[in-house]
């Protein structure tokens, strides 16, 4: 009622019809947080596949007699705790946290997907058993089902190689994350299942997988990818907490998540050591959130 | 029909105008498109007993020129630009917010078109009647609740002492308009605004409330702003009428007189467009084109793109409002012509 | 109501089986040898590992297993670690004091998160909006421990405001800033679904009416917009109470609290998770009843709500 502009505004912009993603990206585009992010994001994708880019030092080579250094002109972030120079392991350690972010996304989001699409479209018994089973996943709290299984798997003093460790946090991430997306993409296409032009394709006798991927998925994947984006963000933190309470990452592996486990005991004597990642571990998070967000705000206009 | 005098029959107050008086008055809202200039000029008045019909379709700024008078427009993006609003011969539009506040509910009432969303889901409705004397009057809780199931009683709400504890969603949409109604009646005000208030409900219901209105109006020598679009509704219960559109009064009429010879080509369509018994089988009349975009409103008379009595100069002159007789008016260069009803 | 909640109350129990059992095979049945890691670096002798397997039962089939564990839960009897000292009495002991930060921090994200949001989401756009935003947005992305060891590094080291850590028996004083840590990112949901909450009914027609019926504002906000706008808030606040205990493990971990998660924190360390089920199970239980009492709450707090 009060806003007189929405009843007239037919006749002004009758061009051609514009999509959501156009809409969303003239939103965007005018949004200084979206910029900000997105640089930061290419940042941290350089540093992820680049590091040497940014710094010359080996991330690897120590030199004990210089332990616990503080900053100086000559090393930027100062020395750890073996010595080895913390700004390179703290480039360094990007490509392990954005790998095991983006990859346990990219899980979180087939299985939950999966799961969501079928229960969905299947509906009935099926979708009422997922449900539960999604319910049962969610009434595990993250942090004690990663402890659990990852302590089962990896125990604590064990040494497990690089790769094998990497997968099984991937996969544990994955494993307990999958509820929320599937309740995001079942409540999608259970929204997108009732609208005329699906109740149409069916009656024209589409199949069920053409009618998932051309009707469905697209109309589901504006949610999903905003969760997503979110998600990396909240698994970069969520890796490194596991690499903290010792049964997540662990050495050889370079992650800003074992550099501040290895030196909490420190905190009086050499914060630096872990500041500093710390430090680039909250931003990383940042982005991908804050990313997420301005595309989800310039998605919604109620809240614009 | 009321006489309309110039000055007031109302006998509580010396002031000599009318009792409720919007004039000139402009509201611009500030959009990131630019700036929707969604009243311009409306001026309109209304007296004690007497009921002022105003028309208009969506956007044609009668719910913006009510929600000015109630002072409940969202500011920004509205912003008043121009005009007086006076109650009892004081502009409301002066007054300190506090002084303001007394005016509503106890000076100036307001009924809403959607009662479901305009009553809070979260509290009974007999606790939002109550709030009206207890707030106002500083009455006791229990106090309050009797008086409100006696305005439910007043208003026929069945079983009211049983119900005072329900809540909104629980009550049909005629029963929750008559609880608004009762809210909104509570402490006896003297101008009632009523916006919309039986469109969202059925047809049969609607003759019921109007009913209402009318009856409470004359137990009590309210002044009633019926704001409505549908001139169906109007023509048994107001005296006069202001017709709206593109945020100006382009009529002002007796309500006969306009039914019988209205003197705007748009309140003419308006009027032709009623479907009519005595002449069924005809084609119905409808207004071409659409209402005017706010935010580019066409040169000289708004209407012109739609009018059938367009000539040049009613693209470049934006027409007063010419005075007929008496408090008759019609904002049309060509008023006469359409009065004698040849187009063209 | 009295129906529903009894026939919620017994929908809990297949959830409640499915979870402790699902707990019990994470535990127990996963690859990896739960006793593999007990000799240090060196691999135990088979000999210590069969008999550890026999005493503990994985032995026996899985379901055998899960039946002795619920037979023992509903006895009360939570058996011993692996060091032969009662569960239970270490629970006793541990349970109260990660309840009291429990109850500390969802005091904290209630009240700092609701009057920040009702602040921010009234003078939307304003400066304090602006700083709410921008802060809220901040706690969302720091990982806990990073808070965690932030502030303890800040305030206790830098400042030497507080004690680095909790001492035994943790006091309330204490207890504050390892409350606002395990509180920080909940706070921060909080604020922002009060915010926009208060921003959707701001324009909504009930409050329009209550301003029309000639009420201050502050009745108006205070009132008729409060009441609905908290809604949300205070129900997302009762759905997070399950995983904001056992985040509890981290924050205690951090200041050395000796709450039920410091003492996960050092069973995962030994790797002896006979005390990571009982412990598990409970956070679960605590999940479970939590959102079964917001459920019914929301039916107290929005009468819109009706139970069939």
């Amino acid at each position: 009622m009060s806003e007189p502009t929405a009843a007239p505004a037919a006749p002004a912009s009758a061009g051609k019809p514009r999509s959501l993603w156009q809409d969303t990206w003239d939103i965007l585009k005018h949004r200084k947080i979206f910029w900000i992010s997105f640089a930061l994001l290419i940042m941290f994708l350089v540093m992820a596949a680049f590091p040497s880019l940014f710094t010359s030092k080996s991330p690897e080579y120590a030199t004990l007699a210089k332990s616990m250094e503080p900053p100086s002109s000559d090393a930027w972030f100062g020395y750890d705790l073996q010595g080895r120079d913390v700004f390179a392991r703290t480039i360094y350690g990007a490509r392990t946290s954005i790998i095991v972010g983006v990859l346990a996304t990219v899980g979180t989001v087939l299985l939950g997907g999966v799961v969501g699409v079928i229960a969905a479209y299947r509906g009935r018994w099926l979708d009422s058993l997922l449900s539960r089973i999604g319910e049962i996943f969610l009434g595990v709290p993250y942090v004690l089902g990663a402890i659990i299984i990852l302590g089962s798997v990896a125990p604590v003093q064990s040494n497990p190689g690089k790769t094998m460790i990497m997968t099984v946090v991937i996969v544990v991430l994955a494993v307990l994350g999958w509820p929320v997306l599937a309740r995001i993409a079942r409540s999608a296409v259970i929204q997108a299942k009732h609208q005329d032009y699906v109740q149409a394709a069916r009656a024209l006798g589409a199949g069920p997988f053409r009618i998932v991927f051309k009707h469905l998925l697209p109309n589901s994947l504006a949610p999903i990818l905003v969760y997503a984006t979110i998600t990396v963000g909240s698994y970069i933190g969520a890796e490194a907490t596991l690499s903290l309470l010792g049964i997540g990452l662990r050495t050889p592996v370079i992650s800003w998540g074992i550099a501040i486990a290895d030196h909490t005991r420190y905190i009086r004597t050499g914060a630096h050591a872990m500041l500093f990642p710390a430090a680039f571990l909250s931003l990383c998070v940042l982005t991908f959130v804050m990313l997420g967000e301005a595309v989800r705000d310039a998605l919604d206009p109620k809240l614009r | 029909m009321t006489e309309v005098l110039p000055e007031s029959k109302s006998s509580n107050g010396t002031y000599g105008g009318a009792l409720l008086e919007v004039d000139n008055l402009h509201v611009e809202f500030h959009t990131r498109a630019g700036v929707a200039k969604a009243v311009n000029g409306v001026t309109y008045s209304v007296n004690a007993g007497e009921t002022l019909a105003v028309l208009g379709e969506s956007g044609s700024g009668k719910s913006v020129t009510a929600q000015t008078i109630m002072g409940i427009l969202d500011m920004p993006p509205g912003k008043i630009a121009n005009g007086e609003i006076r109650f009892r011969g004081t502009d409301l539009l002066k007054l300190p917010e506090e002084e303001r506040r007394k005016v509503r509910g106890e000076g100036i009432a307001m009924i809403f078109q959607d009662a479901l969303s305009a009553l809070n889901p979260v509290f009974p409705v007999g606790w939002q009647i109550a709030e009206m004397f207890r707030i106002h009057r500083g009455m006791s809780r229990a106090d309050a609740k009797k008086k409100a199931i006696e305005l439910m009683d007043r208003v026929r709400i069945p079983a009211a002492k049983e119900r005072v504890s329900d809540y909104p969603h629980q009550f049909s949409g005629g029963m929750r308009q008559r609880i608004m109604i009762a809210m909104s009646i509570a402490l006896d005000p003297e101008v009632l605004i009523a916006d919309e208030p039986t469109t969202a409900l059925d047809v049969t219901v609607q003759a019921q409330i109007m009913e209402l209105l009318a009856e409470l109006q004359r137990e009590s020598n309210m002044g009633l702003i019926l704001i409505t679009h549908d001139l169906g509704v109007v023509a048994d219960v107001a005296d006069k009428i202001a017709v709206m559109y593109g945020g100006r009064i382009v009529e002002n009429a007796e309500v006969h007189d306009l039914y019988r010879n209205p003197a705007h080509p748009y309140a003419k369509g308006l009027l032709e467009s009623i479907p009519r018994v005595d002449l069924k089988g005809q084609e119905l009349y409808a207004i071409k084109g659409m209402p005017p975009n706010l935010l580019d409103m066409p040169t000289g008379c708004a209407f012109h793109p739609r009018c059938p009595y367009r000539q040049e100069k009613c693209v470049t002159d934006v027409p007063p409002l010419h005075t007929i007789s008496g408090t008759r008016g019609s904002a049309c260069h060509f008023w006469r012509e359409v009065l004698d009803g040849d187009a063209q | 109501m009295g129906r529903y909640a009894i026939r919620r109350l017994l929908q809990l129990i297949p959830v409640l089986l499915g979870t402790t059992f699902l707990i019990n095979y994470m535990v127990w049945q996963l690859p990896g040898d739960p006793f593999a890691a007990r000799c240090g670096q060196r691999p135990c002798p088979d000999a210590y590992i069969n008999a550890m397997r026999a005493e503990f039962g994985l032995d026996q089939p899985i379901i055998v297993q899960y039946w002795h564990f619920l037979k023992n839960l509903l006895t009360g009897d939570l058996g011993v670690n692996f060091n032969n000292v009662s569960v239970a009495s270490q629970l006793a002991e541990s349970w109260p004091i990660t309840v009291r930060l429990g109850l500390m921090a969802v005091a904290i994200e209630a009240v700092i998160g609701i009057v920040a949001g009702v602040l921010s989401g009234l003078k939307r756009g304003g400066f304090l909006d602006n700083v709410i935003t921008i802060s809220t947005l901040i706690l969302l992305s720091l990982p806990v421990f990073v808070t965690g060891f932030l502030l303890q590094w800040l305030l206790g080291v830098q400042l030497d405001l507080i004690k680095p850590t909790v001492s035994d028996g943790a006091p309330f004083v204490e207890l504050i800033v390892p409350a606002f840590v395990l509180a920080s990112l909940n706070l921060a949901f909080t604020a922002r679904l009060t915010r926009t909450s208060i921003i959707e009914n701001r324009r909504s027609d009930y409050v329009r009416t209550a301003i029309a019926k000639g009420l201050s504002n502050r009745r108006v906000v205070g009132v008729h917009l409060l009441r609905n706008s908290l809604i949300p808030a205070l129900t997302f606040i009762g759905t997070e109470v399950g995983s904001l205990m056992s985040g509890a493990i981290i924050t205690e971990g951090i200041y050395n609290i000796n709450g039920i998660g410091g003492l996960l924190w050092r069973a995962v360390n030994d790797h002896d998770f006979t005390i990571v089920v009982p412990i598990a199970s409970l956070l679960v239980l605590v999940y479970l009843l939590a959102n079964l009492l917001v459920d019914l709450l929301y039916g107290v707090l929005d009468p819109r709500i009706r139970y069939e």
